[in-house]
């Protein structure tokens, strides 16, 4: 008897464990009711918890047959998180993200055509160009909540301190070096030093997004129209330059994140440096004071380019999961790409440029004094050609840029390494 | 008729082997499938989208090994992970005996100092990575602003992570900081095993410290130390959250493991195919080098 107890013991001990990890979730079919799947990773930082929150109760009390269902992973992890759901059979709806991740998801079979989901008097209201930056073979994949090129954000306070007019910003690498030089002299309130420019070249793909913009700046290219990787060009070997000279006179912190350069603008550590407009939310959580001191400015000319930029947006890549499911999505997308929505947001919590012609007006973006000084650059920015691979090739940027300054190679051979390598890589 | 019944032993053996049956069922589940079914993906093109399309893969003619020659990549994260698991088990194991035998030596406070010691060791992975990521901070980094005050100045700038030559060093000292207590605390067990009469009969023949602790305490610490050494080099051979955490295999690729390499290819590539490469080829080292360790420390029986 105590034998079959133990048996039976067993074998329900090894069934549970065996069945328990891969229960899946059943729904009941019901006719009117709809729950829209949305991942979200900001639901996980600091200051836009609320702003979600609100979006949620805000859309259901207006769709109370729709239920938001928030999916959340940290930053770096949320791709994967939709991947592996999708691979279990359960597919989110809607994946709000970075205009990077778009590629690398049509690729998967993941994204659908937004055309295909969302009516065409509000895909027709955004700009062509913007709209154009999210195409792959001729459909737009992502739909943006608001754009904004690499901005210039620069320390009024330290330029004051270092004898500059704080209303004149450099215009051009040539500027911005000459600034940099006076700059670099300062200390901070505890005597640490001061940095004058902030390039982002740390080992995330975000990074590497960056230092392709600083490409643009000079005029060059990494990719071509067809996506094959074309940097044997002037402007692309400038800018490998200037990060390197930038790193050899000490003005750039070397191999530091965009928080990193964040968190020493906000101590007053840092001068200038380079990031996407919505990053200085993450400054303000650091020091509130920052908006006393902080301005932005266009993207720098280099060599002979025009200082154009890249173009980075916060979007939604949407699903299709049905018919039900598609139409409470283009509802959903609707409501949160909306001046009432996106108004006071753009205000307080992330600066940035709107996308479509109806809220070109918004008091937001018309007041805002902390973009008012790029506000030029929002129509310099450069489409960069999607590939599959994208996130690999910015790795390899920050990988080409960290062999120039960290690892002290030469420009010319760290460029040929980096070919050869990117080549092979974005061919895979 | 009525069935036979079955004698007492195969009774006994029949009930073993189903006692035996819920830990075969989970390594068949969880460790034997997976790792099969990863090998047979590293033969094909396989990526997310076979994932998401419920297509299989499709056998590649090797495209996915021969691919990892084609850069300096594999080659230079095969090397990364070898320094880095040879010194930090070396480093490791000496640090570990150091500690374990002053702990053994009944001074004072050393109950204290065992509580005291394991609290690395309970502090997740990434939570230690995060804490040493910001003592090591370049700019505002505790180490920078010690190092700077030891140096008056001098090194105002000390910076191991962004160092190329210094970042797998960087990573190694979190590593062991993490580590070194369970190994004290495995080399401090087998230490009180060792037997006493024997240690003080060698002393009352006049053998010293040095000698008792080479022809005594070491043979019959044997064991204890070729389990903790193992369990060190899997744990460092694969180790990925210390990395990924705070270098991301940078700076240009000086802390790229073979952990940070399939990682990269499988979840940021999105190529399951050539990650599953990396894997295989990354299990099969591990298998010859704890084959060869084995092989190389037999534990003598005492």
């Amino acid at each position: 008897m105590k034998k079959l107890l133990a048996m039976l013991l067993v074998v329900l001990v090894t069934t549970s464990i065996l069945f328990a990890a891969g229960a899946a979730e059943k729904t009941v079919a019901t006719e009117k009711p709809v729950t829209l799947k949305v991942a979200n990773y900001a639901l996980l930082e600091s200051g836009y918890e609320q702003f979600w929150k609100n979006v949620k109760v805000g859309f259901e009390a207006q769709n109370p047959n729709i239920t938001i269902e928030w999916v959340t992973a940290p930053y770096g992890e949320i791709v994967n998180q939709v991947v592996n759901m999708a691979g279990g059979g359960d597919k989110v709806d809607v994946i709000f993200g970075e205009i990077d991740w778009v590629p690398g998801l049509v690729d998967t079979g993941l994204a659908a055509p937004i055309r295909d989901i969302l009516p065409p008097e509000f895909v027709n209201d955004f700009y062509p160009d913007v709209l154009k930056s999210f195409e792959v073979n001729g459909q737009p994949y992502g739909i943006p909540l608001y754009v904004s090129p690499y901005v210039l954000y620069y320390n009024k306070d330290l330029f004051k301190q270092a004898g500059l007019d704080p209303n004149t910003p450099p215009k051009t690498y040539t500027e911005m070096l000459s600034y940099a030089e006076k700059l670099s002299k300062l200390k901070d309130a505890n005597g640490n030093k001061v940095y004058a420019f902030g390039q982002t070249t740390a080992s995330v793909p975000v990074s590497g997004a960056s230092l392709n913009a600083m490409v643009f700046n000079f005029g060059g290219q990494v990719l071509d129209a067809q996506g094959k990787l074309s940097v044997d060009n002037q402007g692309f070997k400038d800018a490998i330059s200037m990060v390197q000279l930038l790193d050899q006179k000490g003005y750039n912190p070397q191999n530091a994140k965009l928080k990193d350069l964040r968190n020493l603008f906000a101590l007053g550590q840092l001068a200038m440096y380079y990031d996407q407009s919505w990053g200085f939310n993450g400054v303000k959580s650091i020091n509130a004071k920052a908006v006393d001191f902080t301005a932005s400015a266009e993207p720098l000319k280099g060599g002979s380019g025009s200082g154009e930029s890249l173009l980075q947006a916060h979007c939604f890549i949407l699903m299709d999961n049905g018919k039900a499911r598609t139409a409470a999505l283009s509802k959903f997308v609707q409501y949160v790409i909306s001046t009432d929505v996106l108004n006071d947001y753009l205000r307080d919590l992330t600066p940035a440029y709107p996308a479509k012609n109806s809220m070109a007006s918004m008091e937001s973006v018309v007041n805002n004094g902390i973009l008012k000084g790029a506000s030029p650059a929002a129509g310099r920015v450069r489409v960069q050609t999607f590939i599959p691979q994208i996130s690999t090739l910015n790795l390899e940027l920050c990988s080409l840029a960290q062999a120039v300054t960290v690892g002290k190679q030469d420009v010319s051979s760290a460029i040929e390494k980096f070919k050869a390598s990117a080549t092979v890589k974005i061919s895979q | 008729m009525k069935p036979k019944p079955l004698s007492s032993k195969r009774s006994d053996t029949l009930f073993s082997l189903l006692l035996d049956l819920p830990a075969f069922l989970l390594l068949l589940s969880f460790i034997v499938v997976p790792i099969v079914d990863s090998v047979i993906k590293s033969f094909q093109a396989y990526g997310v989208k076979n994932i998401i399309t419920k297509k299989p893969g499709v056998w590649n003619d090797f495209a996915n090994y021969l691919y990892l020659f084609k850069t300096d990549d594999f080659v230079g994260a095969t090397l990364h992970t070898f320094s880095f698991v040879i010194g930090v088990v070396l480093v490791q194991f000496l640090l570990a005996i150091l500690l374990a035998l002053i702990l053994n030596s009944n001074i004072r406070g050393a109950r204290f100092m065992r509580s005291v010691m394991m609290t690395p060791w309970v502090v997740p992975t990434v939570i230690s990575a995060l804490i040493w990521m910001w003592l090591f901070q370049p700019q505002y980094g505790l180490l920078k602003y010690l190092v700077s005050l030891v140096t008056f100045g001098h090194l105002s700038d000390f910076a191991i992570l962004n160092n190329p030559s210094t970042a797998l060093t960087g990573v190694g000292v979190a590593a062991l900081w993490k580590q070194i207590p369970l190994m004290t605390l495995l080399l401090l067990a087998g230490l009180q095993n060792v037997p006493q009469d024997i240690s003080e009969a060698a002393m009352i023949d006049g053998a010293g410290k040095i000698r008792r602790f080479f022809s005594i305490i070491l043979p019959y610490l044997s064991p204890v130390i070729k389990v903790s050494v193992s369990m060190s080099i899997i744990e460092n051979f694969k180790q990925f959250p210390l990395f990924w955490t705070m270098t991301g295999g940078g700076p240009n690729n000086s802390t790229t493991t073979l952990a940070v390499l399939s990682y990269r290819e499988a979840f940021v590539g999105m190529n399951l195919g050539s990650g599953a490469a990396i894997t295989t080829l990354w299990m099969l080292m591990m298998i010859a080098v704890i084959f060869g360790y084995n092989k190389l420390f037999r534990v003598q029986e005492m």
